[in-house]
């Protein structure tokens, strides 16, 4: 395993924000945190690469304990932070050649791999830029950049495609698969279910501080919702309610929405019920990341 | 096509597990220098005009007035009195102002710490490279002063050469203080504080243009333990040796053990939670 992570504590006075979280992480594998706002993935995070102490508990990588054999550690893995804490001071090149020699890479050597990873990112042409003559979502290419200098065997990305646009997103997703590919472990938070279900191969759902469940994005949905959901609109909750335990399946109400989980068996039964009361509003999708957090938790990924 | 993402295996000299070693405070201090170099005619010019200016306006404008000055029994031109205490104000406002406004922005602003962070370096080198990195700032303004004022006469190569190690001592307590008060503020105006209640005074008050003895008490007995009067002392050896010498020493080094001591204590938390 890349990343081992044992009953993870973060106290701050007597407020735990992460309550004993496990789990582990295998090269080539992608890993999300998926989780609300203050669900605690960012700290988690924070403990995994060594810059927030844990309360208890301990994480080694490839071995090496993050607290006591930190720069081991450190040596091998690469950070892309929730914010860009990119050099201003030094050109988009530079950000990359003088990064390296924190690593011990220095002169030729630092110089051709920030070459090969500024065309790798497609940043070959803003070399001599200024970082901020760069877009977001150039900075971020850049941030991931700049922490695969090493050749890391596992990345963190803490919220790596946040106030991207959707095209940049596309271009980070491309990315992140590609180190996937080459075999290194990727630690990926986010709130976007879109991302989390097109890029980890599995997920752990945090809320308040601890695992709520896990799995691959599609066991998930399966297990915790079924195939496919109804959305009905314009009917009470009154009468909905019965309907749930008749058919013996899970539904909220989500906005001016209600949301039923479809019970495998008698889902067109339950359909052509709903039908027949015409309401102002149904449909029926399959079943998403996102229900699965609504169900698990009780709040939707976007409410704070 | 093979990937560039390829990972490393593993190094087959595994980096040291010393909390501060001389590669890593190096990398860490080579940064700022790097950034300073890309710059340098800019930066270059403080230091040099800013003790230029004064000796100019001092030496032809307050030499006629003054003429020659007693330090501690000794009658020397006001400019060679002079030149010792714009030495201590370079390393004063280079060091202290590197170390409060450059190392705040890097930390709180430009978030350059933590990036550095997630490198193998450790907190011990970038805070240590960091602090280094504004003591050479004041060792710049202070060796350039230095050289103005062996160009004009007011003191001999040997006088400088010897003097660098009161002036790398008090760069590192200043650059320490810079750091301590980068670690203290929240906002980047509360730097003002400082520099109007410590700073500011030290720099009019520490008998860097006039001795101190002409200032009432007691406003001499504390503008004399201020580390700015230490240093001024100590750097005045060839014109006088006053006994409280050895304890200006002291006092200087204390003053510098201090404030490292704290900065790190301020530092550390805004870093690691």
């Amino acid at each position: 395993m890349v990343l081992q992570a044992d009953d993870l504590w973060k106290t701050y006075g007597d407020r735990s924000v992460v309550r004993g979280v496990s789990f582990s992480l295998a090269a080539g594998e992608v890993l999300g945190f998926l989780g609300a706002n203050g669900a605690g993935k960012t700290t988690t995070v924070g403990m995994l690469y060594g810059a927030v102490i844990p309360s208890r508990g301990q994480v080694t990588v490839d071995g090496f304990n993050v607290r006591s054999q930190g720069r081991r550690a450190r040596q091998i893995m690469g950070v892309v932070t929730q914010e860009d804490n990119l050099d201003p001071d030094f050109s988009v090149f530079d950000n990359l050649r003088y990064f390296a020699s924190f690593y011990g890479i220095t002169g030729r050597a630092a110089q051709q791999r920030a070459s090969e990873l500024l065309e790798q990112v497609g940043l070959g042409d803003y070399a001599r830029h200024r970082v901020d003559q760069l877009s977001g979502g150039l900075k971020r290419r850049l941030v991931l950049a700049r922490a695969l200098i090493n050749r890391p065997r596992l990345v963190f990305l803490d919220e790596p495609t946040t106030g991207l646009d959707p095209d940049a997103r596309q271009d980070f997703w491309r990315l992140v698969t590609q180190l996937k590919q080459a075999g290194c472990g990727v630690l990926l938070t986010t709130h976007y279910m879109d991302e989390a279900q097109r890029l980890c191969d599995r997920l752990l759902l945090l809320q308040k501080g601890q695992v709520i469940n896990s799995g691959t994005p599609l066991d998930l949905i399966h297990s915790t919702i079924g195939e496919e959901v109804i959305e009905v609109d314009g009917m009470q909750e009154e009468q909905l309610q019965p309907l749930l335990t008749q058919f013996q399946t899970w539904g909220r109400l989500v906005g001016v929405h209600y949301l039923i989980a479809v019970p495998p068996k008698r889902g067109d039964e339950l359909w052509e019920y709903l039908s027949d009361r015409h309401p102002a509003g149904l449909s029926r999708r399959r079943a998403n990341l996102e229900d699965v957090f609504l169900r698990l938790t009780g709040h939707s990924l976007d409410e704070n | 096509m093979k990937t560039d993402f390829t990972p490393f295996t593993p190094t087959q000299n595994p980096p040291s597990q010393a909390p501060l070693t001389p590669w890593g405070v190096y990398a860490a201090w080579q940064r700022n220098a790097r950034v300073y170099q890309a710059t340098w005619l800019v930066n270059s010019l403080p230091p040099l005009s800013e003790p230029l200016i004064y000796l100019v306006a001092f030496g032809y404008g307050l030499t006629p007035l003054v003429g020659e000055i007693s330090y501690y029994g000794t009658t020397v031109d006001y400019l060679r009195f002079l030149a010792p205490g714009m030495m201590g104000i370079g390393v004063l406002f280079q060091s202290y102002s590197e170390g409060a406004y450059a190392s705040y922005l890097r930390l709180d602003y430009q978030k350059t710490w933590h990036a550095i962070l997630t490198t193998p370096l450790t907190f011990s080198e970038v805070f240590t490279g960091e602090l280094l990195w504004a003591a050479t700032k004041g060792m710049i303004a202070a060796l350039a002063t230095g050289l103005l004022a062996i160009l004009w006469g007011l003191m001999s190569i040997t006088t400088l050469v010897l003097s660098i190690p009161l002036l790398l001592l008090g760069s590192v307590a200043f650059a320490g203080a810079g750091l301590l008060t980068a670690g203290l503020v929240r906002t980047i105006d509360q730097i003002n504080v400082p520099i109007y209640l410590l700073i500011v005074p030290m720099f009019t008050l520490c008998g860097t243009y006039f001795p101190r003895e002409t200032l009432p008490s007691p406003l001499l007995e504390v503008a004399g333990l201020l580390p700015l009067s230490l240093l001024v002392d100590l750097l005045r050896w060839p014109l006088g040796l006053p006994d409280h010498l050895p304890w200006a020493l002291l006092g200087l080094l204390g003053w510098a053990i201090a404030s490292i001591f704290l900065a790190w204590r301020t530092i550390y938390p805004r870093l690691f939670r």
